[in-house]
């Protein structure tokens, strides 16, 4: 067998690993804070200790998965090859880890120092981040909707961090801003700019190569990034003129892409080649039914006066697309992903004529189909809890922790096996060079 | 260049990763010197670019209409 990466291109697996087992720990923290606040965190999505779980898991949890992902898959999908990843890798992770903390201290205390060590923490990070995935992206030619649908998500990404930071830092330095409206917009960057290109861009490749389904449709692989992104922008427009009847018109536009690009998903799984659907598979379904739940829940807010004045349906909607959406699809990934690279890593270590062990061996599937299990109970309290905060609160956080322990364990497995094997395929390395 | 004029013709459209990349280096641990591989896969192959390249291999890639990229390989000294 040949070797398969020069290392002085392809980043090294402790570059992605390290944002993918701290994730869930985030998570586990989001349990936590659940678990010691109790039923009042789900009375309003505007209470402090609401605003701190939120980043955990959008900051915490998913941003640490989106990232890692990214710096792994750009060169692996677009062939842009990030300049000294390693470095770049501790650096974000490092300020993202940090940032994410003292934002969160910042909710739980508001104390202005935290906020403003929070701004810069993160914006140094993600700026860098952004930087350097930048540099590498537009060295390439965009010669597939998932190179332009990686592009801009980075813009969406800088949009929603400008808007984060304003936030961060009114709060802060008591500037006079409209909080709700930059809120408002801050999530809409972040849902939308941010997360759904990206899942996209990523989706283009990684459902038909790891689900053995047909392409996406060439109409919505060409226009849905850019479409996106473009009504974004517009509706942000909109809502800071003052438009509001044309604001809502484009959000929902929005929301009915994302159903359309869930219900395409869900087509195309049902042509997939496999007999029967893995875990992994699971969890990309039940990510696309509740982005469904999500946006028709969206649209009854935005259109419905009655659903729109209880606090029940933002909270709601905010566990549909955190967890049942991005957390379940994030979590599929990560179960292909991390594998693949174990492999990928540990074939290169090996000698002529000798294979890295299965791919299907780095977790077992057991263990996944188990996590999966707990990770839908967890989005059953949390969905409960938001409905019932007195009777569900406490089992929410607990079922939170359980579910992000075993995805940490998990992980952990996966890195462990490589270690095993990899201090084996050097050894023996070693062993044939010395005879 | 057709599957039936390569030396070796690999057809991995709807393979699950990593078996697209395990066939090709085993077909490239068999090509000889002055033989072609053909591999035909759903996207751009950029890991194997690499592996290629830090193994002496030369390639051509071609992008069929239908969407498939064809990546024809020799050995470098050629």
């Amino acid at each position: 067998m040949q070797a398969l990466l020069s290392f002085d291109q392809a980043p090294p697996f402790a570059a992605p690993a390290r944002f993918f087992v701290t994730a869930p720990l985030f998570a586990m923290l989001a349990g936590a804070l659940i678990l010691s606040t109790g039923p009042e965190l789900f009375v309003s999505r505007w209470t402090a200790a609401a605003l701190a779980t939120t980043h955990l898991l959008s900051l915490g949890f998913l941003s640490q998965v989106m990232i890692g992902a990214m710096m792994q898959i750009l060169p692996v999908v677009a062939g842009a090859n990030l300049s000294r990843p390693l470095a770049v890798a501790r650096m974000v992770h490092l300020t993202l880890v940090c940032g994410t903390l003292l934002l969160v201290l910042g909710f739980l205390t508001f104390n202005r120092l935290a906020f403003t060590s929070a701004a810069w923490t993160l914006g140094v990070g993600l700026a860098t981040f952004v930087g350097t995935a930048g540099r590498a992206l537009f060295k390439v030619s965009s010669n597939n909707p998932t190179i332009d649908g990686l592009k801009l998500s980075l813009l969406g990404l800088i949009g929603t961090v400008v808007l984060g930071l304003l936030l961060a830092l009114s709060l802060s330095e008591s500037w006079p801003l409209p909080l709700p409206q930059l809120t408002a917009l801050h999530f809409g960057w972040g849902v939308i700019g941010w997360g759904f290109s990206l899942l996209l861009a990523v989706a283009l490749v990684v459902v038909p190569m790891f689900q053995l389904t047909p392409a996406y449709p060439k109409w919505l692989a060409q226009t849905f990034c850019p479409l996106s992104l473009l009504l974004l922008v517009l509706q942000t427009i909109a809502n800071l003129a003052g438009w509001s009847t044309v604001a809502d018109v484009l959000a929902s536009s929005l929301a009915l892409g994302v159903a359309l690009f869930a219900m395409e998903t869900f087509r195309l799984q049902r042509r997939s080649a496999r007999a029967r659907f893995d875990a992994s598979q699971q969890f990309w379904r039940l990510a696309m039914v509740c982005m469904l739940a999500a946006c028709v829940l969206w649209l009854g807010l935005l259109w419905l006066p009655m659903l729109a004045d209880q606090p029940i349906g933002p909270m709601l909607c905010g566990v549909l697309i955190f967890v049942g959406g991005f957390m379940s699809v994030m979590s599929g990934m990560l179960y292909k992903i991390v594998p693949f690279l174990v492999w990928l890593h540990l074939q290169n270590l090996c000698r002529a004529g000798e294979m890295a062990p299965n791919m299907n061996k780095v977790i077992g599937a057991k263990q996944i189909e188990w996590q999966l299990r707990v990770h839908l109970g967890a989005l059953a309290f949390l969905l409960a809890a938001a409905l019932s905060p007195s009777w569900f609160a406490y089992p929410a956080g607990a079922a939170l922790l359980v579910a992000n322990g075993g995805l940490l364990h998990n992980m952990l497995s996966a890195l462990l096996f490589y270690r095993r094997h990899a201090a084996r395929l050097m050894a023996a390395r070693e062993d044939g060079a010395s005879r | 260049m057709s599957g039936a004029d390569a030396d070796i013709f690999i057809d991995a459209r709807g393979l699950e990763p990593p078996e697209p990349m395990v066939l090709t280096l085993e077909a490239l641990d068999r090509l000889a010197a002055g033989q072609t591989l053909l591999v035909l896969l759903p996207r751009e192959p950029y890991p194997l670019y690499r592996t290629l390249q830090i193994n002496g291999f030369i390639w051509e890639t071609r992008f069929r209409d239908d969407g498939a990229v064809e990546v024809l390989i020799n050995h470098q000294s050629l």
